[in-house]
């Protein structure tokens, strides 16, 4: 999908995203600890069954189970010089599960690797590692590429860089938490200097996503709204994790979050779905209660 | 102001501002001058990491201020550590076992928990990130810990937490486990048995102390 297809479609309706990926498939089984890219060579039939429960709720866009499938990331988790394999094997689990429907979104996360002054990485080696997954992505065929939870504004230019290269529609999105002063991520990078930057290095898409709830993303929306020229997206997270002797569970109820969907796609956002948490029980009711409201 | 209270205020700047070189430079110009090191260290570096983390803590302060910060602090310690040897001076806390469990690379607050503890008198191993449960309990157990200190930013990493909490129970060890990170609560550090949690680094000291002094009473 070419840039200018993604912004004809958040012209005229409200794409629905998906929503949590990793925390579902630690509910169906990951073990504690285990990179998620592994199922895409191990299981790739249970990502396939999320991926098909999202378009199910009403997903217009799912991601692909490669949030952690960069380079320098695979090589942490115990998979270096796997990029190519894992990559292609995630993109051809969602398209076969979207089939003729919905949009596949090549995931990009960051690559754990900081820059200066936290770490010792240079945005040339991060541009690099970015630059070898999503020409995989591309290749494998994504409609387009989504860059998100990104906490530092150099890294996510730099991502940027390399997803444009490809091409296809660029999706952007940081995470971002209320500080006193603002809202901020914790690099300190401002929310909507930071959301224009992204516009301004190309990306067609920018916004939100992890870190807060719902009801916390909402007043974000309605800040970056008017002030960024570009669709924006909001993926929050269903509230803090608790953990009990059932599993991971969380405090945010599907219902107010697809209520605090709404009022967040009224704010502007013309992207949303969930980030950690969120399953398809919250998008289908979201799905459903936008079109109720907001009548797209 | 006195000669040493100027340095001193020089070192809690040098801490503050992140500069190492400053931190460097001054430390080894305390020892020069015979200024305890440990006088150094608790009258210069402490109160800098201490507000940098109170800055932090007021949101005026992010992430790189932070670190380096710890950075700065670190740069004096190293040069102070061989003195405040000499002096005999190390009457520390207790001894603190840290790092991240297994799958989890994320290292930041975990390092930032291991120097603010450092800086408040413990003696503090830091295992570095992804760390097996089995290398926690072997280095508690080498060390004879006092604290072993788990961090996991993932929902996907914390079940670690509660596999270590087991195993120190089960080693028969007489450390006790506190617990942190992101997606860490109270209520999971209750569930799973820890007998610490603290949400950010300036609390971890505190509970750190407390667990400690628990142990000297009861």
């Amino acid at each position: 999908m070419r840039p200018a297809e993604l912004h004809g479609l958040t012209r005229t309706r409200v794409l629905m995203l998906d929503g949590g990926l990793g925390s579902v498939l630690i509910a169906a089984g990951l073990e504690a600890g285990r990179a998620p890219e592994w199922w895409n060579l191990e299981h790739p039939e249970r990502i396939e069954e999320v991926h098909r429960a999202y378009l199910e709720a009403g997903s217009d866009v799912v991601h692909t189970n490669t949030f952690g499938g960069n380079p320098l990331r695979l090589a942490a988790a115990g998979l270096p010089g796997r990029c190519r394999e894992i990559n292609t094997a995630a993109v051809a689990i969602a398209r076969k599960a979207c089939g003729n429907e919905g949009l596949v979104a090549g995931d990009v996360g960051p690559t754990g690797h900081m820059l200066p002054p936290l770490g010792p990485a240079t945005v040339d080696q991060l541009r690099r590692a970015f630059s070898e997954q999503v020409e995989v992505l591309a290749d494998a065929g994504v409609d387009l590429i989504s860059i998100e939870t990104m906490s530092d504004r150099r890294e996510a230019l730099a991502a940027i860089e390399a997803a444009r290269a490809t091409g296809l529609a660029v999706h952007a999105s940081m995470t971002f938490e209320r500080r006193s002063r603002g809202v901020f991520t914790i690099m300190g990078d401002p929310l909507v200097p930071t959301l224009v930057a992204l516009v301004e290095a190309g990306a067609d898409a920018v916004g939100c996503n992890c870190s807060v709830t719902s009801s916390e993303m909402l007043p974000m929306i309605r800040e970056a709204a008017p002030r960024v020229r570009a669709p924006l997206s909001a993926q929050p997270n269903a509230g803090q994790p608790r953990v009990t002797p059932a599993g991971v569970v969380y405090d945010a109820s599907a219902g107010a979050f697809a209520l605090d969907l709404v009022a967040i796609a009224e704010a502007g956002a013309s992207l949303v779905g969930g980030c950690c948490g969120t399953t398809p029980e919250f998008i289908r009711l979201a799905r459903a209660a936008l079109k109720e409201t907001v009548g797209r | 102001m006195t000669d040493r209270q100027v340095l001193f205020s020089a070192l809690r700047e040098a801490v503050l501002g992140g500069d190492d070189a400053a931190a460097g430079r001054l430390a080894s110009q305390a020892l020069e001058q015979g200024v305890p090191a440990l006088e150094a260290i608790e009258r210069g570096l402490v109160p800098g990491i201490r507000e940098a983390g109170q800055r932090w803590e007021e949101g005026e302060y992010f992430l790189p201020e932070l670190v380096t910060a710890a950075q700065a602090m670190k740069a004096a310690m190293g040069l102070l550590q061989p003195a405040l040897d000499r002096e005999g001076a190390t009457s520390a806390l207790g001894t603190v076992v840290i790092g991240t469990v297994e799958g989890d690379i994320h290292d930041i607050g975990k390092t930032l928990v291991g120097t603010m503890l450092s800086a408040s008198g413990f003696e503090v191993s830091d295992e570095g990130a992804s760390v097996p449960v089995e290398r926690f309990v072997a280095r508690a157990r080498e060390l004879d810990a006092d604290l072993v200190c788990a961090s996991a930013l993932l929902t996907t990493t914390m079940p670690k937490q509660r596999e270590l909490a087991l195993a120190l129970k089960g080693s028969g060890l007489r450390a006790k486990l506190m617990v942190g990170g992101a997606p860490v609560s109270r209520s999971w550090a209750d569930a799973i048995g820890a007998q610490g949690y603290a949400d950010n680094a300036l609390a971890a000291v505190t509970v750190a102390r407390d667990l400690v002094g628990h142990r000297a009473t009861g």
